[in-house]
């Protein structure tokens, strides 16, 4: 005879295929286990059950060798079923248990990254399972002060957060307003975006408060960096908070190699940062509107190979900018089989044919092939997307201004980066004050 | 940001293209560049200017040559801006080339320099020099010569310093400082068309406020820049039993007042190597030849340009702590011609 809290249960997932309800005889008692099949590994969970259940005399013992969480409410029961436990009901529903099962593996195990090819680096990478992904960290970070609050949040499902900082570290007034905004999170977080939403408007703004990152060695660093870091739940991220501009520049794979090798490598972000955001900009504002600043030489060049060309600078550069990132996009979501196919194409398309056709000039050609090259020299691929946005204003500025619409292009792109904060951390800043360094 | 907001934004965004003049933008191959820019007069006495035009198209003609008249430079330049096909860019011209009859009227000349200078399209820093040939002929000889190309005739003026000392460049705002300048005269370079090379540098003319006083030949322009400070590298002398490359130059200047007379000692020190010597040449013999030479050419310059008042040294530049600056204005007349200059030549070998 089923009791009146298993009843409940089953009404409420009567429309769950994969739902089961298992009555097993213990001691001449019936328990009732219950559980999702897709979640819970039954034929295993059961020998479990018995095994331990062999050792014990009565059904009360056996509930409390099983498990700490036991004679919980059924709102709490529920709520174990849905996290993928196997929950045991006695026969007359006085005594209950929500056990730990053996599971059904849907994880896939620590692999390299995807996103980010550290050199002379460990090449692990977090994976989708949230308590993997901080076992990792504790592993690599052996110290107590290491402090991880856990969150729930979102209003369909309850989605688990975790924040990690380094106590003593961090600043506290950080911690507590973070702590205050994820209480309070009454929406559903499916994106990292969400989450980057909740630290303050940035509806517009195409850089995130959150620096994502797949490297265990990155986000140790950033939290003795004093920072703090999040995990969700099936997100394969640690993420950053604050996302500060030196993250884009700096990273600390660097510091494998003698100092003097890190700063070159560190330049040349620099470089390829600036280059990204003005060499479009510039050929256009040398060509079309201020040819007087070339030598002479230079502008004979340049006069010469856009000889015949239909399009104005500013047409055939912004044509050849879009295409450039529309076939960057194209490769990112073609299968892995097509993708060469596609860059081979593009290539000879924009390498070869355009230039054959008199559309666009071979400097142009070249100067895009230094910006595509440049922009993928800044570490996190979210950085180097939102400088390749960036390049366009200053682009159309100095369409219409030249030389000057691109110092005033650059020195605004500058200006708003400056002005940015995640709760009064200016995105700029080289580092966090530590808990209790004074200015 | 609110909806308000917004729309400022949006009707700034629209003022700038409106405002901005992006429709007169002209791409640089919409452009026509002229490199060189003749000025002459004809015989009626109008303006002819000339222009050298690089060809981008055609492989075997590098340049053409485009002239207009008209009463002022300025119609003249217009003129030909009507006349061309393509927009006439004057930002990139490197040379101007005047003509003698036009740089030997005082009067026509500074006003070129004064037109020059104000233009804003012309740049300031573009070179000036005086030829004595029909200004045409100088600018389509380029055509005639081989391996050479469009910026051949600016090039000619900045091989740099090592390579060909005596060639000396003047830009437009240095000539229009010394129509100012009450201390300091200036050296403008004479060219004319040569048989191989596109020109041949023939020496300067020296002007003073404007108005030629002399011609140099080259070999005493070089003593002029030593003399205004301007390191000396390679230059090569012939001093007949043996030739020597000049490999530094140094000079210290003390300016003294005494009675109202001006008077200016002068250590010249310059390192050479010996090139090549006939046999039982000392070193001795060579350095004390030299000093005499250089020593010589310098006396001889000093008392011809004393006897025109023309201080193309800018020996006044060092007394501007001595005299006052209302006597200074009359260094040239006054103070100039008794000038003493004590100047020693002491050359190292290196």
């Amino acid at each position: 005879m089923r009791n009146k809290i298993v009843n409940e249960i089953e009404s409420k997932f009567s429309n769950q295929g994969d739902f089961f309800i298992e009555e097993e005889l213990i001691n001449k008692t019936t328990i009732f286990l219950i559980g999702f099949k897709t979640l819970v590994d039954l034929t295993k969970s059961k020998l479990y059950v018995q095994q331990i259940a062999n050792s014990n005399t009565s059904v009360k013992a056996l509930f409390i060798n099983l498990n700490d969480e036991i004679n919980v409410d059924t709102e709490q029961m529920i709520k174990g079923i849905l996290e993928g436990n196997l929950v045991i009901v006695s026969e007359d529903g006085k005594q209950n248990a929500v056990v730990n099962p053996i599971v059904q593996n849907l994880r896939s195990s620590i692999s390299e990254p995807k996103n980010e090819s550290p050199i002379q680096s460990s090449t692990d990478a977090f994976g989708d399972d949230i308590n993997t992904n901080i076992g990792m960290i504790r592993k690599r970070l052996t110290t107590a002060s290491l402090c991880h609050c856990n969150y729930e949040v979102g209003d369909l499902e309850k989605r688990k957060l975790s924040m990690l900082y380094i106590k003593g570290r961090t600043p506290k007034s950080l911690i507590d307003k973070v702590d205050r905004q994820l209480k309070g999170i009454q929406t559903d977080i499916d994106t990292i975006d969400d989450l980057n939403l909740q630290f303050g408007k940035r509806r517009l703004s195409p850089v995130s408060h959150l620096f994502a990152t797949e490297l265990p060695i990155s986000a140790i660093h950033s939290l003795k960096e004093n920072k703090i870091v999040f995990f969700l739940d099936n997100c394969p991220f640690a993420l950053v908070f604050p996302n500060l501009l030196w993250d884009m520049l700096v990273s600390i794979d660097d510091r494998n190699f003698p100092s003097i090798l890190s700063f070159m490598l560190r330049f040349f972000r620099v470089i390829g940062l600036v280059a990204t955001l003005i060499l479009p900009a510039l050929y256009v504002a040398l060509v079309s509107v201020n040819p007087e600043v070339f030598k002479l030489d230079l502008a004979l060049f340049v006069a010469k190979s856009r000889e015949g060309i239909p399009l104005t600078a500013f047409l055939e550069t912004i044509a050849m900018v879009v295409l450039v990132d529309l076939i960057l996009e194209a490769i990112v979501r073609l299968p892995k089989s097509v993708g060469p196919a596609i860059t081979m194409v593009g290539g000879i398309i924009l390498g070869q044919a355009m230039v054959e056709a008199k559309l666009v000039s071979n400097l142009l050609v070249i100067v895009i092939t230094a910006v595509v090259i440049a922009s993928s020299s800044v570490i996190g691929m979210q950085n180097s997307l939102y400088i390749r946005l960036l390049k366009y204003p200053i682009l159309i500025l100095a369409s219409l201004f030249g030389i000057l619409g691109v110092c005033i292009g650059f020195i605004f792109t500058i200006i708003y980066l400056a002005s940015l904060t995640s709760y009064d951390i200016p995105y700029m800043t080289f580092r966090i004050k530590k808990e209790g360094e004074i200015k | 940001m609110g909806k308000n907001s917004l729309y400022k934004l949006f009707f700034a965004f629209m003022m700038i293209m409106l405002l901005c003049g992006c429709w007169d933008i002209k791409d640089i191959n919409k452009r026509t560049i002229p490199l060189v820019l003749g000025i002459s007069k004809t015989k009626g006495g109008e303006y002819k200017i000339t222009l050298q035009i690089p060809v981008l198209k055609n492989e075997r003609q590098v340049s053409k040559v485009v002239t207009g008249t008209g009463e002022t430079i300025t119609s003249a330049l217009g003129k030909i801006r009507t006349n061309s096909e393509n927009a006439v860019d004057y930002t990139q011209i490197r040379l101007i080339v005047v003509q003698n009859h036009l740089a030997h009227n005082q009067k026509e000349f500074t006003n070129i320099v004064k037109f020059l200078m104000g233009s804003e399209e012309i740049p300031s820093r573009s070179l000036i020099a005086i030829t004595d040939e029909n200004v045409e002929d100088v600018l389509s000889s380029i055509n005639d010569k081989l391996g050479v190309h469009a910026s051949s005739i600016y090039d000619f003026f900045n091989k740099g310093a090592d390579w060909a000392p005596e060639v000396f460049s003047t830009p437009v705002w240095e000539v229009y400082r010394s129509l100012f300048s009450s201390t300091k005269d200036i050296a403008v370079p004479l060219i004319r068309s040569g048989k191989n090379t596109v020109l041949i540098f023939e020496g300067s003319d020296i002007l003073r406020k404007g108005e030629i006083m002399d011609r140099l030949k080259p070999e005493e322009i070089q003593l002029i820049r030593v003399l205004q400070n301007k390191n000396e590298k390679g230059k090569i002398e012939s001093l007949g039993f043996a030739s020597i490359m000049v490999s530094n130059s140094s000079i210290r200047l003390k300016p003294s007042l005494i009675n109202n007379k001006p008077s200016l000692s002068s250590d010249l020190n310059i390192k050479i190597n010996v090139l090549e010597r006939n046999d039982g040449v000392t070193n001795k013999k060579i350095m004390e030849e030299l000093e005499r030479i250089i020593e010589e050419r310098f006396f001889q310059i000093l008392r011809r340009m004393q006897e025109s008042h023309t201080d193309i040294f800018g020996f006044g530049q060092e007394f501007q702590q001595l005299i006052s600056y209302n006597e200074l204005k009359n260094w040239r007349d006054e103070y100039y011609p008794d000038l003493k200059v004590n100047f020693e030549v002491k050359v190292n070998m290196e």
